[in-house]
């Protein structure tokens, strides 16, 4: 079981280094923001996706998109129909009246919602958590923090595995865990309380572990593996700074 | 000099009134390979605690005597800077693993990366950890692949690579199978063999008695025997120690009812010291029976 959603590939977005993609992150997020227009918004978010597309993780990312769909389709239906600003009609069901104003102002909330999550996908699904972590921690991250997100991201399929050994162990006693929904929830309780305190318990042995291999250490902390900066690095952040600009100065000056 | 000294430690958990250690006394030297024994509750755990520092500084309560580690005062130094000198490895194969680290490699680096081990100094001592408990060929491996015995043997490197001159381990076999007990103890036994003090609690005596060279026995926070494992263990089944606390290796208890002794005294504590007594007797010799 993995937790993450880092898709693991050979491709030039994913030997980018991590501090790279959190700048093309960071500035398509803001560049999202930045772009007034519809015309903008789908430039962004074609760029994202052939972003994407050569990253090798379109098909992950559309499987992310169609989970929000329904919240886009929200926006489009609710800005449609009730917007204060409705006038020309569109879209006409019986008495339903789907309005220009409204769904074009839906769209652009929709492609904003879109832009947002690919310029994050970019980051999350082209990025090892580790590597992400170690390179926040290089610069100035507490070492504490990135241990906290690494272990979450590795200890949860673990504790995924136990409550399943707790499940079978409370059925071998007897206990109904499947069927309706008020089985299910007298269920719950003799499930968690084994779950939380066997938890609770190797929480504090790790603990125990971690102090005794130096966890609580003043020292700096160094790191096994070098950090290593691939050639097409600069040029990527140069492109991402240099789109973000252009993205501020086309919207002062042409409304973009 | 010895490598531990511990002067009458005296410890008491936080809200208990009972003492968890009572007047412990005793010293280890370099290479020295130590068991402690006894029932559950009669400190063995707290007193492995209390040779890196966890006892007091993790678990708090108040404290007495002194111990000192390859050097180091235990209850003025922080357990970070007393990791650098004693290892400690514990029951739980599975909670040892620190879950931050994608391979078995990487995982054995966490400790060298959390106290400022250069680079340059941690790959050798990473690699030397990885062959010397068997675990190279599994290096790429998530620490989560391995068997029982492997992540104990994965703890044990974890703690071999920050270079420990005494390594301390709490039960490590409680939670493994026979195959993983061997593997734990023929690579604890290769450490001392490196000069690398051990001091074990457990209660597979009887590979302690093979392996160890002294036998500490615990009785309800007292050390109630110090001394080789025949000497201890044939006390043992004499019913000297104080309401026997350890039971002795089967093949002891069995020689003892047999009034097989060994040639310099005492009852064998291994099975090949019996098997050796037990042709000596059935040859006819009559040294062999209980003098």
């Amino acid at each position: 079981m993995r937790v993450s959603l880092y898709v693991p590939a050979d491709t030039w977005l994913h030997r980018l280094d991590p501090m790279t993609k959190l700048l093309m992150a960071a500035a398509g997020v803001a560049l999202t923001f930045v772009l007034a227009r519809l015309e903008s918004g789908a430039v962004l978010l074609a760029i994202f996706l052939t972003a994407l597309g050569t990253g090798r993780v379109l098909r992950q990312a559309g499987s992310v998109f169609a989970g929000v769909g329904i919240i886009a389709a929200t926006f489009l239906i609710v800005q449609g129909l009730v917007h204060p600003t409705n006038a020309t009609p569109l879209i006409i069901f019986g008495p339903v009246v789907f309005y220009k104003e409204g769904l074009l102002i839906g769209l652009r909330l929709a492609l904003r919602l879109y832009n947002i999550l690919s310029a994050t996908l970019i980051l999350v699904l082209a990025t090892n958590p580790a590597d992400l972590t170690e390179a926040l921690v290089r610069r100035g991250a507490p070492a504490r923090l990135g241990y906290v997100i690494m272990s979450v991201l590795q200890i949860i399929p673990t504790m995924v595995a136990q409550s399943a050994a707790i499940t079978d162990a409370q059925r071998s006693r007897g206990m109904e865990t499947e069927g309706s929904l008020w089985v299910r929830m007298k269920a719950f309780l003799p499930l968690m309380g084994p779950l939380v305190t066997s938890s609770l318990i190797a929480t504090e042995e790790r603990a125990l572990a971690l102090e005794v291999r130096g966890f609580g250490s003043s020292a700096r902390p160094t790191f096994l593996k070098p950090e290593v900066r691939p050639p097409h690095a600069g040029l990527v952040r140069f492109l991402c700074v240099l789109t973000l600009a252009a993205g501020v100065a086309g919207r002062l000056l042409f409304g973009w | 000099m010895a490598v531990v000294e511990v002067d009458n430690l005296r410890y008491r958990y936080p809200r208990q009134t009972t003492l968890a250690l009572d007047g412990i006394s005793f010293t280890a030297e370099a290479g020295e390979f130590v068991g402690i024994v006894g029932p559950n509750l009669s400190g063995k755990s707290t007193l492995c605690h209390a040779l890196i520092g966890l006892v007091p500084h993790f678990y708090k309560g108040a404290i007495g005597g002194r111990v000192v580690v390859a050097g180091l005062d235990v209850h003025a130094t922080p357990v970070a800077e007393m990791s650098r000198r004693v290892g400690l490895v514990f029951q739980n194969p599975f909670t040892q693993i620190t879950g931050a680290k994608l391979t078995v490699y990487e995982e054995v680096a966490f400790g060298l990366e959390y106290t400022g081990v250069p680079r340059e100094e941690m790959v050798p001592r990473i690699e030397e950890a990885l062959r010397l408990l068997g675990l190279w060929e599994l290096r790429d491996r998530s620490p989560f692949a391995l068997s029982g015995g492997q992540m104990q043997r994965l703890a044990i490197a974890s703690v071999l690579a920050m270079k420990p001159r005494v390594l301390v381990l709490d039960e490590p076999t409680s939670q493994l199978d026979p195959a993983g007990t061997r593997e734990v103890f023929d690579a604890v036994a290769a450490l001392c063999r490196q000069g690398i003090t051990v001091i074990m609690a457990e209660h597979k005596i009887e590979l302690l008695a093979e392996h160890a060279n002294r036998l500490l026995v615990l009785h309800q926070g007292r050390l109630v025997a110090d001394g080789t494992p025949r000497d201890v263990l044939t006390r043992a089944v004499r019913g000297e120690l104080e309401n026997e606390p350890a039971p002795a290796p089967p093949v002891t208890e069995a020689a003892a009812a047999l009034g097989w002794t060994m040639p310099e005294g005492g009852f064998p504590v291994t099975l090949a010291e019996a098997v050796a007594v037990g042709r000596a007797v059935m040859a006819g010799d009559s040294e062999a029976k209980s003098r």
